[in-house]
C-alpha cells in the first residue's frame, strides 16, 4: 500500500506543454479522479506515473520513493488502458496470469489469484476464451481483472469505460468502485466525464491546459468551484454565468448560478426576472427550461413534467445561497 | 452496391488478365512434355512425355544445383528474417537516438540494385578469400535482404497498437519476452510472407550467383538453367522442364505457407 505524490512535474513535448507545474498529493487507498476536457494532460500526468513518459521537471513519488528513474515494471503499478490492450492469441486466464508469471508467482498462488478475480468480476465461463471471441463489457471485465490479480500498490486507469455503452457504463462505474474499496488499493482514475468524476472520486483534481485548476472532493468543488472552469466543468447541466447588468441586477462582478438555484418566481427569491424560453429540458422528474434573459442564458429548474413552450415568456427568481461570484479578469471565485 | 452487369464486367476482367498471366505457364508446362524427338513447338500439347524431367534432372546436375540453392536459400532467408524481426521491433516500436537516420540507411540497401554493387562487392570478397565459397551468396543477399526485411517489419510493428507493448512492460514482461511471445504470434501472417519473398528472391537470385562462383559444385539452380540452355537450345521440350524443375521449390513454398497468410488477412479483416 502507498500513497502517490506529483511534485512540480512538467512534461513537455517540444513546444507543447502538456503537463504544467503539478503538484498533487494522493492518500494511500484514495480514489483520485483526474478530469478534464481532451487534451489537459490528464493521461500524460498518468503515464508519467506508471513509467511509459519519461518527466521533463519535477518529481513523482510512490510510497516514500522517488520514482522518476524507476523502471515501469519496477514501480508495482497495474494499468487498464482505454482499448484494454489484452494479448489476443492468449486466452483469458493467461491474460490474467500474464503479468504474475513473468514475477516468478508460484503456480498455486497464480491458480488462486485468477481463480478469486475471475469470481469477482464474473469471468469464470470466459477463461479459456480469447479475447476476439468477448463482447465489450466482458474485455473491459478482463481488462479489470488483469490489473486486479497483480495486488500492485496503485491503480492506473485511463477512460475504462469510454467503449462501453451508456448503461454499461452506469453499471461498470458502480462495479469499479465496489471492487476498488473492497482491495483498498490507491486508485488514479483518469476521464473526461464528470459525471463519472463526481460519481467515483474520493476526491477529484480538475485539469485543464495542462494545469492543475483544482482539487478536492466531488462536493467541494461543486459548491465551492475555486475558479469560473472550474465552476463550468463540473455539473451539467452546467452553472450560468452573468453580469448584474446584463440581467438588470444590482449584482457585482460576474455571476454564477447552478440551475437548482433558479427556479420559477415566487416570493423570496432575488427577482423577479422575465425571458423568452430557449429550450425545454423535460426528463419527467424534473425539467431544466433554458431562458434568454437580455445577453444572459439561465437555466431554470422545475420539479416534475412542466408544461412550457420555446419562445414563451417565464417569470423566475435566484436562490441567493446558490450565487457565486467571479472576478471578471482572472475568473477566480471570490 | 454493385449491379450485376458490374459484377459480371468485374469477373471478365479479372478472367482475361488471370488467362494472360497463366498462359505461359501452361505453355511451359505443355512444352516440357513434349515428345523430345518430335517437332518442338512453345506450348502446344503432343503427348505427355515425363520423362523430359528425369532427362533434364540428369543432364542439367539439378541435383548438385538444387543442393546449393537450398543450402544458400536457407540460410539467407532463416537469418535475414531474424535480424529483420529484430530490426523491425527497434525502428517499429521503439525511440532511439539516430532512428531515422539509421533507418534511411536501411532503405538505401533496398534501392540500390545489385548491378550497381557487384563489381567492389567482388574486389571485397575475394580480399577475404570468400569468392567461390557458399558465403558469398550468403552474405550479401542476407545484406540486401534485411534491408527489405527491417522495412517490412518495421512497417507491420508500427500497426501494433502501442498499448499492448505497454502493458506487457507494466505487467514486468522483458523486451525480449515481449518481442517474442506477445508481439511475434500476432506478427506470423507478416512474417510468413516476408519468408516467401525473401526465399523467391533469393532462389532466383542469378547475377550474384553468376559472379561470385566458378566452382560447378556451388551453382545455384538459376545458373544451371542457363548453362543448360547453352548445352541445349535446339531441345525446347528439356529447357521447359528444367525450368518447371528450377521454379517448383518456390511454388511449393508459396502453396504450403498461403494457407496461413490468407487466414491471417480475413482474421484482420473480421476483428475490423
Ligand atoms: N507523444 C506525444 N507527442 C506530442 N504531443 C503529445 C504527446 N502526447 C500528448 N501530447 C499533447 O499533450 C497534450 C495533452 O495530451 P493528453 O495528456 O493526451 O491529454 P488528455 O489525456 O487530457 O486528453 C495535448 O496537447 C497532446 O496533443
Ligand atoms: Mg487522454
Amino acid at each position: 500500500m502507498a500513497g502517490v505524490r506529483f511534485e512540480g512535474v512538467g512534461k513537455r513535448f517540444g513546444s507543447v506543454e502538456a503537463v504544467r507545474e503539478l503538484s498533487l498529493e494522493i492518500a494511500d487507498g484514495e480514489f483520485m479522479v483526474l478530469v478534464g476536457p481532451s487534451g489537459s494532460g490528464k493521461t500524460t500526468a498518468l503515464r508519467m506515473l506508471a513509467g511509459l513518459e519519461a518527466i521533463s521537471s519535477g518529481s513523482i513519488f510512490i510510497g516514500d520513493r522517488v520514482v522518476n528513474q524507476v523502471a515501469p515494471r519496477e514501480r508495482d503499478i497495474a494499468m487498464v488502458f482505454q482499448d484494454y490492450a489484452l494479448y489476443p492469441q492468449m486466452t483469458v486466464f493467461d491474460n490474467l496470469a500474464f503479468g504474475l508469471r513473468r514475477r516468478k508467482v508460484p503456480g498455486a498462488d497464480i491458480q488462486r489469484r485468477v481463480a478469486e478475480a475471475a469470481r469477482v468480476l464474473d469471468l469464470e465461463a470466459l477463461l479459456q476464451r480469447r479475447p476476439g471471441q468477448l463482447s465489450g463489457g466482458q474485455a473491459q471485465r478482463v481488462a479489470l481483472g488483469r490489473a486486479l490479480v497483480r495486488e500492485p500498490q496503485v491503480f492506473l486507469m485511463d477512460e475504462p469505460l469510454s467503449n462501453l455503452d451508456a448503461k454499461l457504463r452506469t453499471q461498470t462505474r458502480g462495479e469499479i468502485r465496489r471492487l476498488q474499496q473492497e482491495v483498498d488499493t490507491t486508485t488514479v482514475y483518469v476521464t473526461h466525464d464528470q459525471v463519472e468524476a463526481m460519481t467515483m472520486g474520493d476526491r477529484i483534481a480538475v485539469m485543464n491546459e495542462g494545469r492543475l485548476e483544482q482539487v478536492g472532493t466531488p462536493e467541494e468543488l461543486y459548491e465551492r468551484p475555486a475558479n469560473r472552469f472550474v465552476a463550468g466543468f463540473i455539473g451539467s447541466p452546467a452553472m450560468s454565468f452573468f453580469t448584474g447588468a446584463e440581467v438588470g441586477l444590482n449584482l457585482p462582478n460576474v455571476v454564477g448560478v447552478r440551475p437548482e438555484h433558479v427556479r420559477p418566481w415566487r416570493e423570496g427569491l432575488i427577482g423577479p426576472l422575465k425571458g423568452r424560453i430557449a429550450f425545454v429540458e423535460a426528463l419527467g422528474r424534473e425539467t431544466f427550461v433554458g431562458v434568454d434573459v437580455g445577453e444572459a442564458r439561465l437555466v431554470v429548474f422545475e420539479e416534475g413534467r412542466a408544461e412550457r413552450d420555446v419562445g414563451d415568456e417565464i417569470e423566475f427568481g435566484l436562490v441567493e445561497s446558490g450565487l457565486r461570484y467571479f472576478d471578471a479578469d482572472s475568473g477566480a471565485a471570490l | 452496391m454493385t449491379s450485376r452487369a458490374e459484377q459480371t464486367l468485374g469477373y471478365v476482367i479479372l478472367g482475361v488478365f488471370s488467362l494472360i498471366a497463366l498462359l505461359p505457364i501452361v505453355g511451359i508446362l505443355f512444352t516440357a512434355l513434349q515428345d523430345p524427338d518430335g517437332v518442338a513447338a512453345f506450348g502446344s500439347l503432343n503427348g505427355l512425355h515425363f520423362e523430359n524431367f528425369k532427362t533434364a534432372w540428369e543432364d542439367g546436375n539439378f541435383g548438385s544445383y538444387l543442393k546449393s540453392s537450398i543450402i544458400v536459400s536457407v540460410s539467407v532467408v532463416f537469418f535475414a528474417t531474424l535480424f529483420s524481426i529484430l530490426a523491425g521491433y527497434a525502428f517499429g516500436l521503439m525511440r532511439f537516438r539516430g532512428s531515422t537516420v539509421l533507418f534511411y540507411l536501411f532503405l538505401l540497401g533496398l534501392m540500390v540494385p545489385t548491378e550497381a554493387i557487384i563489381v567492389p562487392l567482388y574486389y571485397d570478397l575475394r580480399d577475404l578469400n570468400l569468392t567461390n565459397t557458399y558465403w558469398a551468396l550468403i552474405l550479401p543477399q542476407i545484406a540486401t535482404s534485411v534491408a527489405f526485411g527491417t522495412y517490412w517489419m518495421r512497417t507491420y510493428f508500427r500497426t501494433v497498437p502501442r498499448s499492448l507493448v505497454e502493458a506487457a512492460r507494466l505487467d514486468g514482461a522483458s523486451t525480449w519476452f515481449t518481442l517474442w511471445r506477445v508481439l511475434l504470434p500476432l506478427a506470423r501472417p507478416a512474417v510468413l510472407t516476408m519468408t516467401v519473398l525473401l526465399f523467391m528472391w533469393t532462389w532466383n537470385e542469378f547475377l550474384l550467383a553468376l559472379v561470385m562462383v566458378s566452382d560447378e559444385s556451388l551453382r545455384t539452380a538459376p545458373l544451371g538453367l542457363s548453362f543448360f540452355q547453352g548445352r541445349n537450345t535446339s531441345e525446347l521440350s528439356l529447357m521447359a522442364a528444367a525450368s518447371v524443375i528450377v521454379a517448383l521449390p518456390v511454388v511449393i513454398l508459396y502453396i504450403f505457407l498461403q494457407r496461413h497468410f490468407i487466414r491471417g488477412m480475413l482474421a484482420g479483416a473480421v476483428k475490423g
